[in-house]
């Protein structure tokens, strides 16, 4: 089947609050500060939102503080009085979140939906310690050898590829400084003013080997928001529409029992969502200009390029040298530095770029007649979900 | 590696009772799915590949290869502070394709972990009731 919602639904607006190590601010303020911004990018009034959606795994409870779920909106924000519909997703990724967002409009349940995904980072709670006294559940049989940290999991994962596919971890050093030398380039980015070096990523520690520190995202406090509408409404606001030409989402099925992260099925699970991208909006990876890949740590953008058939599978250590995958290369990745340069915004900072590279407000890193963007989020390790966008519907 | 006494243990439930009491017992036995034959780990309510209830505890060989390893360097994980760099590594049974087992590979220098070396199971007593199945490099 194909979705039906091609070209009909556009992101209008996007806004950042400040990206920050830790901030003075609660996360609360943070996102309206980032709605606040993105509804002044398109031109709306608040008093117009009629639709909220956000993705709010994660959070611990005080909303506000720990996240922002759409009830702290519903309370405390300016909506329309006409406010008739949001969406809370515990699961997916956040391009769920603008997912149900585009599926609200075009069935008329709502007409501008408001998106956002908060980050908290407390200093007092790293978020990968584990502190557990009691091995409950499937953790029963990791945490008491001392392995519970996702980054563990992926770290396993990215182990088995560099054995099956004769792959060195050095080869990432390519991807890496290529993602920060985007962030060097993009003003919202964490390391906007901190350049890296291949030796500078080679000689940083490990955390869990072969993932090294800069194999690993960049906690930050922080909030991005979108305004969706419909592209008829889109067309007549303050900037040019980044139209949504396919959606998908999907999980890996065929995972082995042992706790998730097994590298073995992610190229079931991401070439099934790529598939929907591509057969959906008619285009395949070639006609992306920009390719914004999850990289909460650095192994799933090569799972991405290699299950969305930018490379064969195996290659995709091979395929991010040379720069190729540079803003001026054949194949343009992350070119707002990815979460690893610009920091951790589970994906929102990728649909924010796809968005803007097609609708050439990138600025600096504008990729030439980037006229589709492809962001695809989280690790087909585990889940993933997408969108495609494009300048014209 | 040493025990540090702050480690969590095992919260056993019905569910993985049996389990715990053959590794206390020095056997490692896994979850298998009757009618199919699958061995579920760790323990399911239903079979993972055909959805059955009637699951039993096997015995299994303790053989296997290891599938994959990390080096833990970040001091992340309450009781094991002291030990980083230490080894966790994923072992995959002789039995079943994807059968996965977390151990530390005691006795195995990080530096010597292979991929696809041979192992074999061994206990390490961490309480009176909890005997953590442990893989180490088989006897060549």
């Amino acid at each position: 089947m194909t979705w039906a919602g091609k070209g009909k639904v556009a992101v209008a607006g996007i806004g950042f609050s400040a990206l920050t190590r830790r901030s003075e601010q609660h996360l609360g303020k943070l996102a309206f500060d980032a709605a606040n911004a993105a509804l002044v990018d398109a031109g709306l009034e608040a008093s117009q939102v009629d639709g909220l959606a956000t993705y709010i795994m994660g959070g611990t409870g005080r909303d506000g503080v720990d996240s922002v779920s759409a009830d702290y909106f519903l309370k405390h924000y300016t909506l329309s009085p006409d406010f008739r519909w949001y969406a809370e997703l515990q699961q997916g990724m956040i391009a769920s979140a603008v997912i149900e967002g585009a599926n609200a409009i075009i069935s008329g349940m709502a007409n501008y939906v408001l998106v956002w995904r908060a980050m908290h980072n407390p200093p007092d709670r790293p978020y990968t310690q584990v502190t557990a006294r009691t091995a409950q559940g499937d953790s029963q049989f990791s945490l008491p050898y001392g392995q519970s940290a996702v980054y563990q999991w992926h770290a396993m994962a990215y182990q088995r590829y560099l054995h099956e596919y004769g792959a060195k971890r050095e080869s990432m050093a390519a991807l890496a400084v290529n993602s920060r030398r985007n962030a060097n380039m993009n003003e919202r980015a964490y390391f906007r003013d901190t350049p890296m070096s291949e030796e500078d990523y080679l000689n940083s520690r490990f955390i869990a080997e072969p993932l090294c520190l800069f194999d690993c995202d960049i906690p930050i406090e922080g909030c991005a928001a979108f305004v969706l509408t419909s592209a008829e409404r889109a067309r007549d606001l303050k900037n040019p529409p980044a139209f949504i030409a396919s959606v998908a989402q999907n999980t890996a099925r065929n995972r082995p029992a042992m706790i998730s992260y097994i590298l073995d099925d992610y190229m079931a699970c991401g070439a099934t969502l790529a598939g929907q991208l591509w057969g959906d909006s008619g285009l395949g990876p070639r006609d992306m200009g920009a390719a914004q890949l999850y990289d909460g740590f650095s192994p799933s953008t090569y799972y991405w390029l290699e299950a969305a058939g930018f490379c064969d599978k195996g290659e995709a250590h091979a395929f991010v040298q040379n720069g190729r995958i540079a803003i001026e290369g054949e194949m343009p990745v992350n070119t707002f530095g990815g979460s690893l340069s610009e920091g951790r915004l589970h994906g929102m900072g990728h649909l924010a770029e796809a968005a803007l590279q097609v609708t050439g407000r990138a600025g600096p890193r504008q990729v030439a007649d980037c006229n589709a963007s492809c962001a695809i989020d989280g690790s087909p390790l585990l889940r993933g979900s997408g969108v495609v966008f494009t300048s014209e519907p | 590696m040493t025990v540090e006494p702050e480690r969590a243990l095992p919260a056993v439930t019905d569910l993985t009772r049996p389990f715990w009491e053959a590794a206390n017992d020095g056997r490692l036995a896994i979850q298998r799915c009757q009618p199919c034959g699958y061995y579920n780990h760790p323990p399911k309510p239903l079979c993972d590949r055909c959805q059955s209830g009637d699951l039993k505890f096997e015995d299994v060989s303790g053989h296997g290869t290891v599938w994959s390893f990390t080096v833990m360097h970040q001091k992340s994980i309450a009781g094991f502070q002291d030990s980083v760099p230490y080894v966790t590594a994923l072992v995959e049974l002789d039995e079943q394709k994807h059968l996965l087992l977390v151990t530390n590979l005691p006795g195995v220098d990080a530096s010597d972990v292979k991929v696809g070396m041979h192992v074999t199971i061994s206990f390490q007593r961490l309480s009176d009731e909890i005997a953590l199945p442990q893989f180490v490099a088989a006897p060549s």
